[in-house]
C-alpha cells in the first residue's frame, strides 16, 4: 500500500500529462466531426404559437407586440448583410402578421409595414400573402383601415397584376363609411371595372353615386363633385367612342 | 416610526439604489428612443412601450434587491433588536420599513413618470392608470420580499423567491389559460399539471393585468380588468402584510 502511494506520488505528474493528452485528442477528434456542423438559418423563422406568446408577454402584450413587430421588421438583417426579399418565405411572413394582428389590432404598424415594405418584393406571386393579410386585417373594422384595403388593391393591381383579386377587394373598399376616407374609395371598383374594360360594372358604379348624391344619400364635397364631373365627363366621352350602350348591361349590376 | 422611515431612505442613498436605479433607467431610455426610432411607422407608440415595459422590470428587480438586502442587512447587523429593544411595537416595525420601501420606490417613479409623460406625450388617462397599477405592483413586490426576507433570512433564498414570485404571477395569465380541469375527481391524476397550475393561481397574485403598456397608446378601453387589478391589490397586500406580523410576532430575538 505505502509503494503504491509513493509510485503514485513520484509519477502522479505523468499520469495527469498523459489524462491531459488524451482528454485533449478527445476535443480535437470531437471538432473534427463537428466542424461543419452549423446552426440552421431561417431569414425568417416560423412565428411563435399562441401559448409562447402568452408567455413571453408577462402579460404585457403591447411590449411584446412591439418586440417582434421590429423582429419582423429587421428580419433578414443579420450579420452584417441584407437578403433580397425574393428569398423570404412569405407564408411565414403572412404567419408573423397575423400572430402580431393577435397581440394588436388596433396598430398599423404591420400593415405599414406589410404595404410598404414586404409589397417591394420582385417574386410578385409572394404578394399574395401580403394582399391576404391586408384584406383580413382591414376587413374587421373598413371604416378605420379603409388604407390598407386601399393599398391591398393597388397592390393586387400594381404588383400582382390578378385584377379580379383588385376588384374584389376595391368592391369591399366601397363598403367603408369612414368620414375620413375619400370619395374616389366609392369609385375604386369603376376604374378597375373600366381597366378590366368592363364598361358595364364602371357606368354602375357610377350611375349608384349619382342616385346617392341625387337622394341626398351621401353628401358630396365640392372638391370631390368636380373631380367627379371630369372624371365622369372623360369617361362617358370614352365610353362614346366605344360606342358603349348602358342598356345592354344586365340590371344584375 | 418617522426614525424607520428616514432610516429607510438614507439607506437608498447609501446603497446607491436611486443613483443605480437612475442610471440604469437612462440606459433603457435611451436604448427604447433608439429602437423606437427604427421603426418604420408609430415610433412614438414603440418607444412608449418599450420605455414602460423595460422600467417596470427594472424597478421590480431594483426594488426586490433592495428589500432583499436591507432587511439581511438589518439582521445580521443586528440593526432590528437595536430598533426593537425601543418603545416600538412589532407591528410599527414591518409597516415602518414597508412605508419606507414604498417612498424610496416612489422617490424614483415620480421622475420616471414625468420623462414617460415629457418624451412620449402618452394618454394622460392611460398614464394615470398605467402609473396607479405599477405602484401598486411594486407595493406588492415589496410586501412579498420583506416577507421572504423575514421568513427566509437569507438574502439570496430571499431574493430567488422573490424573483420567482414575479415571474409566476407575471405569468399566471398563461396559467390560467393553460388549465383544463377534469371534469370528474376519476380524470383528475391524468391531469396533475392542470390541477397544479389551478392551485397556483389560487395562490399567486395575476400581476400580468397590472401596467399595462397599451394604456400608454389608446388608453384604458376595459374597466373590468380595472375592477380586477383594484380588489387583487386590495386583497394581497394586507393578506402579505398580515402573514408578515404572524411570522415577526413569533420571531425570538
Amino acid at each position: 500500500m505505502l509503494d503504491l502511494r509513493l509510485s503514485y506520488h513520484l509519477h502522479s505528474h505523468k499520469i495527469f500529462f498523459w489524462l491531459f493528452i488524451l482528454v485533449f485528442s478527445c476535443q480535437i477528434f470531437f471538432w473534427k466531426n463537428t466542424e461543419k456542423f452549423r446552426i440552421a438559418f431561417d431569414i425568417v423563422p416560423p412565428a411563435p404559437s399562441k401559448y409562447l406568446t402568452s408567455a413571453l408577454s408577462f402579460g404585457d402584450n403591447e411590449f411584446l407586440f412591439r418586440i417582434l413587430a421590429m423582429r419582423l421588421q429587421n428580419s433578414g438583417d443579420v450579420f452584417a448583410g441584407f437578403i433580397s426579399l425574393k428569398n423570404y418565405d412569405y407564408s411565414r411572413i403572412y404567419d408573423w402578421m397575423k400572430m402580431l394582428d393577435s397581440l394588436n389590432m388596433k396598430s398599423h404598424l404591420i400593415p405599414s409595414l406589410a404595404s410598404s415594405y414586404y409589397a417591394q418584393t420582385t417574386k410578385y406571386e409572394d404578394t399574395r400573402y401580403v394582399i391576404d393579410y391586408l384584406d383580413e386585417h382591414s376587413s374587421h373594422n373598413i371604416d378605420e383601415n379603409w388604407w390598407w384595403i386601399f393599398q391591398a388593391v393597388f397592390i393586387a393591381k400594381a404588383n400582382l397584376k390578378d385584377m379580379n383579386r383588385a376588384l374584389e377587394l376595391a368592391q369591399k373598399l366601397a363598403q367603408n363609411n369612414a368620414k375620413n376616407a375619400p370619395f374616389w374609395t366609392k369609385q375604386m371598383s369603376a376604374f378597375i371595372s373600366e381597366e378590366m374594360g368592363d364598361g358595364c360594372m364602371a357606368f354602375s358604379v357610377i350611375q349608384k353615386l349619382i342616385k346617392e348624391s341625387e337622394n341626398g344619400v351621401r353628401q358630396i364635397p365640392l372638391h370631390e363633385m368636380e373631380f367627379m364631373r371630369y372624371f365622369i365627363n372623360e369617361r362617358l366621352r370614352k365610353l362614346k367612342n366605344q360606342k358603349f350602350d348602358p342598356r345592354k348591361c344586365s340590371k344584375n349590376l | 416610526m418617522k426614525q424607520i422611515l428616514k432610516y429607510i431612505l438614507k439607506n437608498g442613498l447609501r446603497d446607491r439604489l436611486y443613483l443605480g436605479l437612475f442610471i440604469t433607467l437612462i440606459v433603457s431610455f435611451s436604448i427604447s428612443i433608439f429602437l423606437g426610432s427604427t421603426m418604420l411607422a408609430e415610433q412614438k407608440q414603440s418607444t412608449a412601450a418599450f420605455i414602460a415595459g423595460s422600467s417596470r422590470a427594472i424597478l421590480a428587480i431594483g426594488m426586490i434587491l433592495f428589500v432583499c438586502l436591507s432587511i439581511n442587512r438589518a439582521f445580521e447587523n443586528k440593526e432590528v433588536e437595536f430598533i426593537l429593544s425601543k418603545s416600538i411595537a412589532r407591528e410599527q416595525f414591518i409597516l415602518g420599513y414597508l412605508l419606507g420601501f414604498f417612498l424610496a420606490a416612489l422617490l424614483i417613479f415620480i421622475p420616471l413618470v414625468l420623462i414617460i409623460a415629457l418624451v412620449t406625450k402618452p394618454s394622460i388617462a392611460g398614464l394615470i392608470i398605467w402609473s396607479c397599477t405599477l405602484l401598486s405592483e411594486l407595493l406588492i413586490i415589496i410586501c412579498f420580499s420583506l416577507l421572504a426576507s423575514l421568513i427566509l433570512k437569507n438574502s439570496f433564498s430571499a431574493i430567488m423567491a422573490s424573483f420567482a414570485f414575479y415571474t409566476i404571477s407575471r405569468l399566471m395569465g398563461v396559467f390560467v389559460m393553460a388549465i383544463e380541469l377534469p371534469q370528474d375527481l376519476a380524470e383528475a391524476k391524468n391531469h396533475i399539471l392542470a390541477t397544479g397550475l389551478k392551485f397556483l393561481s389560487a395562490l399567486f397574485p395575476r400581476l400580468d393585468l397590472f401596467a399595462q403598456s397599451s394604456w400608454l397608446n389608446y388608453g384604458i378601453n376595459d374597466a373590468y380588468g380595472l375592477k380586477i387589478i383594484f380588489w387583487q391589490s386590495l386583497i394581497y397586500i394586507p393578506l402579505m402584510i398580515f402573514m408578515a406580523f404572524h411570522d415577526f410576532k413569533k420571531k425570538q430575538f
